[in-house]
C-alpha cells in the first residue's frame, strides 16, 4: 500500500543521502499499517520518524546514525509475531518498538523470549503484558489498572451510580473492563452489564439497545478510534443518552469530532497527552517541538495523541542505545532499567513490573480526563 | 419491552439492506446457475464509488446514489461479457472459481488504490434521531430501508411487468426453448448479471453513509448474502426478501438477549438448520421466479 | 510418468535445502506451502475424486490447529453447571494424533449431515460450518483465547524411549518433518484411489444413478473420503500450529480455503500430482512476485491467473500438460492420471 511504499522510500532516500547504511543502527518498527488498526498504527509511525531524523540531525547515536525498520503486522496477531522474527532473524535488529494493540505484543512476546531481544511496548494496555514475566518487555504505555488506578479520584467527583461495559472483544478490551470493574467495586460504584463487540464489528445496534434499556448511569466503552466513530452515531441514533467515558489510550479526540460531530457531544476520554494546551503537559518545550514538527510534515493534528508515543518510544529506545554503549540485545535491555528522561506525558523510568527474577518495565504516564464539548476538547472542572 | 421493540425496529432497519443484497445473488443463480462471488466485491465497489461520488466529486448524496448504482452495473455487465461468456456451458464449479478469481481481484484492487483505512461518506440527514415513544431511528437509516424497499420493488416491477422480465422468466424456466422461440439468451444473461451487481452495488452504496466504507466490508457481507439465499431457496428471489428480514431478527435477537459476540454466527447457525430440516430452503427453489 | 514424476519430485524436495543452503525466509516459504499442499491434497480427495466441492475445508484444518495447540498447553474451563474440565499439557506429538482423530471426527459429522445436500448448496453449507467454528474460536475466550491468540504452543517433540528425543525446533527441521507428512498423506490417497473404494468413489462422481444400481453405497463412500479426507486437514493443521507457535482464529481464513482450491483445479483435480505441483506454484508465487510487487497486487495476478488457467487448462495443469505429451507420443491412458470432465448442472 502506498503509505508502506512511502515509509521504505523515505527510509532509503534519507540513507541514499547520508550514505550511512553499513554503519546504522537498526532499529525494528512493527505496527498495524493494515488491516482495523491502520490509521493508529500509521501515527505511530509517523511519530516515531520524526524522534529519529531529530536524533540523526543531532549526529545520531554512537557515531552512527539510527534507521527504522518498519514492518506492517496487519493487525494481525500471527503476522505481528512472524514481522518480529523476520526483523530479529533478517534484519538483525537488535532493539524494536511494538505492536500496538494488546493481542499483537503479547503475540510477538515469546518470540522476544526466544531470541533475547528487548522490544519497547507504546501503546498495549493489557495487564497481562508486564505480568507475565517476560524480561524484554518495557512499556511506557499505562496498563488499564493504572489507568483505572489515576481515574479512581474521580469517580465520587463525577457522581458515577452504576456503571455498564462495552468493550472490544480482545485482551485490550476485557482486560480494561475487568481492571475498570474492580475499582469501581471497591468504590462502592454497581457494574452492571458488560457486553463486547468484535475489532472489525461495524453494527453494534444490538448491543446498544441492550445498554439503553439497563438501569445504569454511565458507559465506559474501550476500543480504537474508527468503532468509537460508529458507536457515537449508533448512539445518537439510538437516542441512548447515558453518560460515556472511554478509556485505553486510542481514543483520538479530534477525529471523532471531525467524523461523529455532534453525536460526541458530552462524552468523556480518558487520554495520556494533552496537546490541546501544551503549556501544561510536563515537558511543554519538547511538545510544542513535536508538534511543530508534526504540522511541518503535513500530517493531520488529529494523529499526534496517537504519534507521541512513536516519538517517546524511540526516544526511549534511542537513550537505552546510548547507555548501552552498543548496539546489541543484551546490553540494551540492561540498559533500559536506567532509561530517565521527560517524556511528552510524564517521566520515563521503568520500574520492575510481574514475577520476580524475570520482571518486565512498566513506566508510569501521566492520565488525564478531557470532555468534548461543543466540537472542542476541554478539561472538565471537577 | 421498549428493548425488545428497539430490537424490532432494528430488524426492520438491517432487513432491507439484506433482503437488496439476497435478492441480486438469488437472480444470478437461478437464471444463469452462477454461485457469484464477486457478490461481495460489488458491494464494496458501491460503497466507494458513493464515497468517491460524494466525497471526492461532492455530488449532491441523492444524485451519487444512482451514480453507484449505475457503476456496479456497467461494472456487472462487464463482468458477464468478460468472465462469464466464455465459460457457457462449462459446470457450475468452473463458473464459482472464475467469480471467486475475479472476487478476489477486484478486492485486492480496492485495497490497492483506496488503502486499507476505513473512509467515512457524509450524509445530509440531521444526527438527531425520529423518536416515536421508546424507539429512536436515524433519518439516515429510515431514508436507507425506504430506498431499499423502493429498489426492491423496481426489481420486483421489471421481473412481472416488463418485456426484459417477460424474457427473463421465460430463459429461467428453459434456456434453450426461450432461446428457439427468438429470446436472446445472450443477453438476458448479461443483464441478468448486471442487474444482481448493480442490487448489490445499491446495497453497499446505502450501508457505505451509515457505517464506514473499507476494502474488506464484502466479505462478510458475501457471507450473509449466501446465509439469505439459501433461507430463501436458490433463485427463489421473494424467498431472498423474506430471507433477509428472517437473518435480520436472528442477528438482533441473538446478539441482544444471547451473546453478541454471536452475532455473526446466527445467520451460519440457520442455514445449517434449514439445510437439515428441508434441504432445499425454507421456501423451495421457486418453479417461476417473480 | 505417473510413478517417474513423483519419485523425482520428492528427490528434488528432499535435496532442496542443500541446494538453498538453508536460507530461512525461503525455508519458512516452503515449509508453510508444504503444509497449505497437504491441504490442498485432502481437499482434492472430495473435490477431484468424489465431484464434491466443500469450501469449507479450512474448518478441518483449523480443528485440527486449535486441538493440537490446546493438547499440548493445556486448558482448564468451565462448561456450566459449575463443572469444571481441567487438561494437563500433554507432548505435542499426542496433539498431532488428536488432532487428526478429531479432524476426522468432524469430517464424518459433518458428512454424514451434509451429503444429505448436493450441488449449490453443499457448497454453502460447507462454508457455513467453517465460519461457525471461526466464531466459536473467536468467541469462547476461556478456551480459545479468542482473538488474543494461542500463544507460546510447544514444537512438536519426535523421540523412541530409550533411545533419545528431538525438539523440531529449527527451520530445517520442520521442512523435513512436513515433507515426511506430506509423503505419507500421498501414499495413503493413492493407497485409497487405486483400492475398490476409489473405484466406487470415481463411479458415483461420473453417473451416481448407474453406480447406485451397480451397489455402491453412495453416503457410506462419500463419508469415508470425508472422514480421509478431514483427518488429513487436521493433521495439516496441527503441524501449522507447532511450526508457527501461534495461532488465532484467522486460521480459518476463507482464504485459505480459496488458496486450496485454487491449488486443486490449477494443478489438476482429481489427479494424485495435480494439489502437488498446483500446491507448489501457487504458494511459492507470492515469494516470486514479492520482491516485484505490493502484497495487494500480488492477489490481484492470483485471480487473474486463476482465471487464466481455466481459460487455458480447464483441466489443470497436470491432466493439461499428459494430454500435450500424449499427443506427441500416444500412450496407453493411465487411468489415476486421467481427469474426467465433469459435467454436472
Amino acid at each position: 500500500m502506498s503509505g508502506r511504499f512511502t515509509f521504505t522510500t523515505a527510509i532509503l532516500l534519507a540513507l541514499a543521502a547520508t550514505g550511512a547504511r553499513a554503519e546504522a543502527i537498526r532499529i525494528g518498527v512493527n505496527e498495524p499499517l493494515t488491516g482495523p488498526f491502520a490509521a493508529s498504527g500509521t501515527y505511530v509511525v509517523n511519530g516515531a520518524k520524526i524522534a529519529a531524523d531529530e536524533i540523526n540531525a543531532k549526529g545520531g547515536l554512537l557515531g552512527k546514525k539510527i534507521e527504522l525498520v518498519v514492518e506492517d503486522n496487519k493487525s494481525n496477531p500471527t503476522e505481528a509475531a512472524a514481522v518480529a522474527e523476520k526483523l530479529i532473524t533478517s534484519d538483525k535488529t537488535p532493539v524494536m518498538m511494538g505492536a500496538w494493540g494488546s493481542s499483537l505484543t503479547l503475540a510477538v512476546m515469546p518470540k522476544l523470549a526466544d531470541y533475547e531481544v528487548p522490544m519497547l511496548v507504546e501503546t498495549s494496555s493489557s495487564g497481562k503484558i508486564t505480568t507475565s514475566g517476560n524480561p524484554f518487555v518495557f512499556r511506557i504505555s499505562p496498563p488499564s489498572a493504572l489507568e483505572a488506578e489515576t481515574f479512581a479520584p474521580m469517580v465520587a467527583k463525577l457522581g458515577l451510580k452504576k456503571v455498564d461495559f462495552l468493550v472490544l472483544n480482545n485482551d485490550f478490551g476485557r482486560g480494561a473492563a475487568a481492571d475498570f470493574g474492580k475499582m469501581l467495586k471497591e468504590k462502592g460504584v454497581q457494574v452492571g452489564l458488560t457486553e463486547t463487540m468484535d475489532q472489525g464489528a461495524q453494527d453494534m445496534s444490538a448491543q446498544l439497545a441492550k445498554l439503553k434499556a439497563s438501569d445504569s448511569d454511565t458507559i465506559m466503552v474501550t476500543s480504537a478510534v474508527d468503532q468509537l466513530v460508529l458507536l457515537f452515531k449508533q448512539m445518537a441514533a439510538l437516542g441512548l443518552k447515558k453518560r460515556v467515558i472511554t478509556t485505553g489510550g486510542s481514543q483520538n479526540p479530534d477525529q471523532i469530532i471531525a467524523q461523529a460531530g455532534s453525536a460526541a457531544d458530552g462524552t468523556m476520554h480518558l487520554t495520556t497527552f494533552l496537546p490541546w494546551i501544551p503549556e501544561k503537559t510536563p515537558n511543554p518545550k519538547a511538545t510544542e517541538y513535536f508538534i511543530s514538527e508534526w504540522k511541518k510534515r503535513g500530517f493531520e493534528f488529529a494523529g499526534v495523541t496517537e504519534s507521541f508515543r512513536g516519538y517517546d518510544g524511540i526516544r526511549s529506545i534511542a537513550q537505552a542505545i546510548e547507555k548501552a554503549g552498543k548496539a546489541e540485545p543484551a546490553a540494551i535491555a540492561k540498559a533500559f532499567w536506567s532509561v530517565d528522561f521527560m517524556g511528552l506525558n510524564g517521566p520515563i523510568r521503568f520500574a520492575k513490573a510481574g514475577p520476580a527474577g524475570k520482571e518486565s518495565g512498566q513506566s508510569k504516564p501521566d492520565v488525564y480526563l478531557i470532555e468534548i464539548k461543543d466540537g472542542r476538547v476541554v478539561v472538565p472542572t471537577l | 419491552m421498549d428493548q425488545l421493540i428497539q430490537h424490532l425496529v432494528n430488524t426492520l432497519i438491517l432487513g432491507g439492506t439484506y433482503a437488496l443484497l439476497g435478492i441480486g445473488l438469488t437472480l444470478i443463480f437461478g437464471i444463469m446457475n452462477v454461485v457469484n462471488f464477486t457478490h461481495g466485491a460489488l458491494y464494496t465497489v458501491g460503497a466507494y464509488l458513493m464515497y468517491l461520488a460524494v466525497a471526492a466529486l461532492g455530488l449532491n448524496f441523492f444524485l451519487a446514489l444512482p451514480v453507484a448504482i449505475l457503476g456496479g452495473l456497467l461494472f456487472g455487465a462487464a463482468i458477464e461479457v468478460l468472465l462469464l461468456r466464455p465459460f457457457r456451458g462449462s459446470d457450475i464449479d468452473t463458473t464459482m472459481l472464475v467469480m471467486i478469481g475475479a472476487g478476489i481481484a477486484l478486492q485486492s484492487g480496492t485495497l490497492w488504490i483506496f488503502g486499507g483505512v476505513a473512509k467515512a461518506i457524509p450524509s445530509p440527514f440531521p444526527e438527531v434521531p425520529l423518536q416515536v415513544g421508546p424507539v429512536s431511528v436515524s433519518w439516515l437509516r429510515l431514508f436507507v430501508l425506504g430506498a431499499a424497499l423502493g429498489l426492491i420493488g423496481l426489481t420486483y416491477a421489471l421481473i412481472n411487468r416488463t418485456k426484459l422480465g417477460l424474457a427473463m422468466r421465460a430463459a429461467f424456466q428453459d434456456s434453450d426453448t426461450a432461446a428457439l422461440m427468438g429470446v436472446n439468451v445472450r443477453l438476458i444473461y448479461t443483464a441478468t448479471f448486471a442487474l444482481g451487481s448493480s442490487l448489490a452495488a445499491a446495497a453497499g452504496a446505502l450501508l457505505g453513509p451509515v457505517y464506514v466504507v473499507f476494502p474488506q466490508m464484502g466479505g462478510l457481507a458475501e457471507l450473509k448474502a449466501f446465509a439469505i439465499v439459501i433461507l430463501g431457496g436458490l433463485g427463489n428471489v421473494t424467498g431472498a426478501a423474506i430471507g433477509g428480514f428472517i437473518l435480520a431478527l436472528a442477528e438482533e435477537l441473538g446478539a441482544g438477549y444471547v451473546s453478541s459476540g454471536y452475532r455473526d454466527a446466527m445467520g451460519f447457525l440457520i442455514i445449517i438448520a434449514v439445510l437439515l430440516y428441508k434441504p432445499t430452503g425454507l421456501f423451495a427453489k421457486a418453479e417461476r421466479i417473480g | 510418468m505417473s510413478r517417474l514424476l513423483p519419485l523425482a519430485l520428492l528427490g528434488a524436495l528432499v535435496a532442496l535445502p542443500l541446494a538453498l543452503g538453508a536460507n530461512p525466509y525461503l525455508l519458512n516459504a516452503l515449509i508453510v506451502t508444504g503444509i497449505v499442499t497437504i491441504g490442498a491434497m485432502s481437499l482434492n480427495l472430495l473435490l477431484g475424486f468424489t465431484g464434491q466441492l466443500s469450501l469449507g475445508h479450512i474448518a478441518f484444518f483449523g480443528i485440527g490447529a486449535y486441538v493440537s495447540a490446546l493438547t499440548s498447553l493445556g486448558f482448564d474451563v468451565e462448561i456450566g453447571f459449575g463443572l469444571r474440565v481441567v487438561h494437563e499439557p500433554w507432548p505435542a506429538a499426542v496433539g498431532f494424533v488428536l488432532a487428526t482423530l478429531a479432524a476426522g471426527a468432524c469430517g464424518y459429522l459433518i458428512g454424514r449431515l451434509s451429503f444429505r445436500v448436493r450441488g449449490a448448496y453443499f457448497v454453502i453449507v460447507t462454508i457455513s460450518f467453517a465460519e461457525v467454528v471461526r466464531l466459536v474460536a473467536l468467541n469462547w475466550v476461556e478456551l480459545t483465547q479468542g482473538p488474543l491468540a494461542l500463544t507460546n504452543i510447544p514444537a512438536i517433540t519426535l523421540g523412541l524411549p530409550g533411545i533419545g528425543a528431538w525438539t523440531l525446533k529449527t527451520k530445517l527441521q520442520n521442512y523435513y518433518l512436513v515433507l515426511a507428512i506430506g509423503t505419507l498423506c500421498y501414499l495413503v490417497i493413492a493407497r485409497l484411489v487405486g483400492s475398490r473404494f476409489g473405484r466406487a468413489m470415481r463411479g458415483l462422481k461420473e453417473n451416481e444413478s448407474l453406480a447406485l444400481s451397480v451397489g455402491i453405497n453412495a453416503t457410506r463412500t462419500l463419508t469415508v473420503a470425508a472422514v480421509v479426507s478431514a483427518a488429513m486437514a487436521g493433521a495439516a493443521g496441527s503441524l501449522y500450529a507447532h511450526y508457527l507457535r501461534i495461532i488465532d482464529p484467522d486460521v480459518f481464513a476463507f482464504t485459505t480455503t480459496v488458496s486450496m482450491v485454487i491449488m486443486v483445479v490449477a494443478g489438476g483435480k482429481g489427479t494424485l500430482m495435480g494439489p502437488v505441483i498446483g500446491g507448489l506454484i501457487f504458494g511459492l508465487l507470492p515469494v516470486a512476485l514479492r520482491p516485484v510487487m505490493a502484497p495487494e497486487a500480488q492477489w490481484i495476478v492470483y485471480g487473474v491467473v486463476l482465471i487464466l488457467i481455466l481459460f487455458v487448462m480447464p483441466r489443470g495443469i497436470v491432466p493439461g500438460v499428459s494430454a500435450l505429451l500424449a499427443r506427441r507420443r500416444p500412450v496407453r491412458a493411465v487411468p489415476v492420471l486421467e481427469a474426467s470432465p465433469v459435467v454436472q448442472r
